[in-house]
């Protein structure tokens, strides 16, 4: 054995960790997203009241498509590195589980890859060895066409049914598993978890649900614990949450010894992005919240009971998928003559027609590409809805992005579409150097690949594994 | 009459998955809590108007154990679409601002 190499988590504690209790299991949320932080203050007091799972959540589809369809973190890689470092750091040291969901933000096979090689480099570093388990969520086009077919796929929300178009039309899509493979991962000794796309509560249920916790209550926990700081008062920055379960409670407290978790905002948590804040559908079943008690048992704990689990009669997991549209490129610039402000929407229509005419003779059609104008300042966020939509500001942003097929394209009509912007005559100009000041040179932005969502729906499984494969590896073995 | 923003201690929007979007209304004490939620100045119908929605596509849901009012609609293009101009949903809330509360 070489010199400064750290010994796995020995089979027997494993065994112990997995067998059924009724005492308490205490788990820890370290942030809301792997790479948002934490404070070591928080870490280190949360790790001293012992805890026997660690774990945080990786992902979130809040950035859009762009991040699931690229397969890169919406975190920066050194951020990725603080946290797994402390996160390992403390499941190396205490001999207890790590468990990270939807690792790398969207979950898919290179979002995986990326995580797994920051927390291989920490493990060489380090000279950590451990059982790591990969849990894969992308799904193959052929897997998806057979379960169209068989009809197990319906959608979640106000969106098209999906067909074999459909699949064959993405880019990737991932499914959102429940607890079942963090479960069987744990079963086979696995001391770190590396999970695709899952769902966020799943992360802390997986454990006490294999203890024999009461389901309704560890799924709740879960949902409170897996955004973390968004629950802890003072709210700076994200930071630790300990969720205790016990036989018919459970309870929530910040890692941080100056903070708390006062009842309303553990009672208001289950409103924040769901439509519901009494029903949470998850794989098995729907989480209801009707019967629950909050209260107060000291200045820093809430206690929660009455939550349940009705189960669902067919086992589903939430399918999120992109499709590639082009490229995008775009530029921003200041409006601020009175005169162009009064009349930007025909001005802005006068410069698509100009464009269409321009890039017509360069041998390309307004149908392959996507012209949008948003005029900050006017009514860029809420479009027509803005009620305040009539009156003129002194100064607007416009920005001008290029849809089309392939960065040239893109960036041809965008370059064309600044000139018409630039220099096009309006009825009364007085400006006739030039419309627009652009803040920097270059003005014009090649934002990258866009994607859409296309797939946002659910499918039934017999077996809650079979989308999700397993690979044991032994790091440092 | 009062305005929302000023009885509210919370109004926020984000999205609720790609396709929805989820409004809260959350009050400081409950008794303004209540004096809202018993006015029925939120109502689906108001909503809809505010939001170009049928009132049918609006959920409105009061949560008595947060002292919050939720509201649901459905996105007007899914998050990051491309004539999408809010990703997180984050900043549709202002229309709810004016609201008035007997």
């Amino acid at each position: 054995m070489p010199e400064g190499i750290v010994q796995p988590m020995p089979a027997e504690a494993q065994a112990r960790l997995l067998a059924p209790r009724t005492d308490e299991v205490r788990l820890l949320a370290c942030s809301g997203i792997l790479g948002y932080g934490f404070t070591e203050a928080a870490f280190r007091r949360a790790l001293d009241m012992g805890m026997h799972a660690i774990g945080c959540d990786g992902g979130s589809m809040d950035p859009g498509p762009f991040y699931l369809g690229e397969g890169i973190p919406f975190v920066s890689r050194k951020a990725m590195k603080r946290d797994l470092a402390l996160m390992l750091d403390g499941a190396i040291s205490k001999q207890v589980p790590l468990l990270i969901g939807s690792a790398g933000g969207g979950g898919g096979t290179p979002h995986l890859a990326y995580t797994r090689a920051v927390l291989e480099e920490i493990a060489a570093e380090r000279g950590y060895r451990f059982k790591l388990a990969l849990i894969e969520s992308e799904l193959s086009k052929d897997y998806l066409k057979a379960k169209v077919r068989a009809g197990a796929v319906s959608p979640l929300g106000p969106i098209a049914e999906m067909t074999e178009q459909t699949v064959e039309d993405s880019h990737r899509v991932v499914a959102m598993m429940g607890v079942e493979p963090f479960q069987q991962a744990l079963r086979q000794g696995a001391q770190v978890v590396l999970a695709g796309r899952a769902s966020d509560a799943a992360i802390y249920a997986a454990l006490p649900t294999m203890q024999g916790y009461d389901p309704g209550l560890a799924w709740h926990l879960g949902k409170i614990i897996e955004c973390a700081g968004a629950v802890v008062r003072p709210k700076i920055g994200q930071d630790c949450v300990i969720g205790r379960l016990r036989a018919d409670h459970f309870l929530i407290e910040p890692g941080h010894p100056d903070k708390s978790c006062e009842k309303i905002r553990i009672a208001a948590h289950t409103l924040y992005e769901n439509p519901s804040p009494y029903e949470l559908v998850e794989p098995a079943g729907t989480l209801d919240t009707r019967a629950c008690s909050y209260e107060q048992v000291d200045a820093r704990t809430t206690m929660v009971a009455g939550s349940r689990m009705r189960h669902a009669a067919r086992y589903t997991v939430k399918l999120e998928g992109v499709r590639k549209l082009g490229f995008r490129s775009m530029f921003m610039a200041g409006i601020r003559d009175p005169g162009l402000i009064g009349q930007i929407d025909e001005f802005t229509a006068g410069v698509r027609a100009k464009v269409a005419e321009e890039t017509a003779a360069m041998g390309i059609a307004e149908r392959d590409y996507r012209l949008v104008f948003r005029t900050y300042g006017r009514d860029a966020v809420m479009g027509t809805l803005e009620p305040e939509r009539g009156e003129l500001p002194h100064e607007i942003g416009l920005m001008v992005e290029c849809l089309a097929r392939d960065e040239e394209q893109s960036r041809a009509v965008l370059a064309k579409a600044r000139y018409c912007c630039l220099h096009n005559d309006f009825p009364g100009r007085l400006c006739i150097s030039g419309n627009l000041a652009f803040p920097f040179s270059p003005s014009d932005i090649s934002v990258g690949s866009a994607y859409a969502f296309s797939v946002w729906h659910v499918m039934e499984l017999d077996d809650p594994l079979e989308p999700f494969p397993i690979t044991m590896i032994d790091v440092g073995g | 009459m009062a305005k929302l923003k000023d009885l509210a201690r919370v109004i926020r929007s984000k999205n609720a998955g790609a396709l929805l979007v989820t409004l809260d209304v959350m009050f400081a004490d409950e008794a303004t809590y209540r004096r809202v939620r018993d006015s029925g100045a939120i109502n689906a119908a108001d909503i809809a108007r505010r939001y170009g929605l049928s009132h049918n596509q609006v959920s409105v849901i009061p949560y008595d154990v947060a002292q919050a009012i939720k509201i649901t609609i459905p996105r007007a293009h899914p998050s990051g679409d491309p004539l999408d101009s809010d990703v997180y949903g984050a900043q549709q809330h202002a229309p709810l601002l004016t609201i008035e509360v007997p």
